[in-house]
């Protein structure tokens, strides 16, 4: 029961060292930039399973300060490299 | 039983779709492709993993705490995906009238 | 099974941190930056802390990586509106800087 999470787990990590590729070969930077929103997603889904997994409830929380602080950077990006006019 | 195994169930079709989320944030070609990729994993994803906690989760203040996490990467992923979306477009429609100018000041010069 | 998942903790941390200081591109070294304060709160909740996780989601991965957007912003060079005819040819080798304008 807990082996199937265990490898699910490490499939999802799989899954953000494999979004490094987009961050290096992205023509644009709002292709790196999604890249970084995409590995923050899946930050949050692999704490809520660790979290199912190892039986602490105190991961959630990480979670969801993770979840609200991942726009944060996104915002940021856009208000900082958006307007080129200026 | 039956409980845990839809469970599990749940988390392998989570993981599927962050796994197809990655993979067009590698194979499609352009930023609003990549953006389509990209919020697929992030609702659709991450709600069935969250679905997959709830269902082992016996407490009613986990739930609520998970589902509140599920809304804030909602929110979160609208938010950042429209305002990128938006400085593409924008990026894109200068482009566009520049190259329009450059041909009509062609035009009128030949 | 969960020592695959440290091993590959470990690898994604050495190889981001790494990759994140030896990069040319400054805004791709920021990325890494805040994806590496993604993947140390991921090892602290693994390692069983969640409160120095919290610690390392907020400010390493949030507001460090704002911060340091910020100062990039401030290192560009004065933004002069060259419009250039290559602009279309955005799969050419230059494509990568078809934004710095």
């Amino acid at each position: 029961m807990t082996a199937y999470l265990i490898g699910l787990v490490v499939l999802l990590l799989c899954t953000l060292l494999l979004g490094l590729v987009r961050v290096f070969s992205g023509p644009s930077r709002a292709d790196r930039m999604l890249a970084s929103q995409l590995f923050g997603t899946t930050g949050v889904a692999i704490i809520v399973l660790l979290a199912l997994i190892t039986d602490m409830n105190g991961l959630h929380d990480v979670a969801l300060v993770m979840a609200v602080l991942a726009p944060i950077t996104s915002v940021a990006f856009v208000h900082m490299a958006g307007d080129e006019q200026r | 039983m039956t409980l845990e195994l839809l469970s599990v169930l749940l988390a392998i079709a989570g993981v599927v779709f962050f796994f197809a989320g990655a993979l067009g944030l590698l194979r499609f070609p352009d930023v609003y492709s990549r953006l389509h990729a990209l919020t697929k994993a992030d609702n659709l994803g991450l709600g069935l993993i969250v679905m997959a906690a709830i269902l082992q989760s016996s407490s009613p203040a986990q739930w609520l705490k998970l589902i509140l996490i599920w809304l804030m990467v909602m929110l979160s992923g609208a938010v950042t995906c429209h305002l990128v979306a938006r400085r593409a477009r924008r990026i894109d429609s200068r482009v566009d009238k520049t190259l329009e100018s450059n041909a009509r000041q062609e035009e009128s010069g030949a | 099974m969960m020592h695959l998942f440290d091993l590959l903790l470990i690898l994604g941390l050495l190889s981001f941190a790494t990759l994140s200081l030896t990069v040319r591109d400054v805004f791709t070294s920021i990325v890494l930056f805040i994806s590496t304060g993604l993947i140390i709160a991921l090892t602290w909740a693994r390692l069983g802390a969640p409160d120095i996780a919290i610690a390392e989601a907020a400010i390493g991965a949030g507001l460090t990586g704002a911060l340091l957007l910020a100062a990039w912003r401030r290192l560009q060079p004065a933004v002069t509106d060259q419009r250039t005819h290559c602009r279309n040819g955005s799969s050419s080798p230059t494509g990568a800087d078809d934004e710095r304008h």
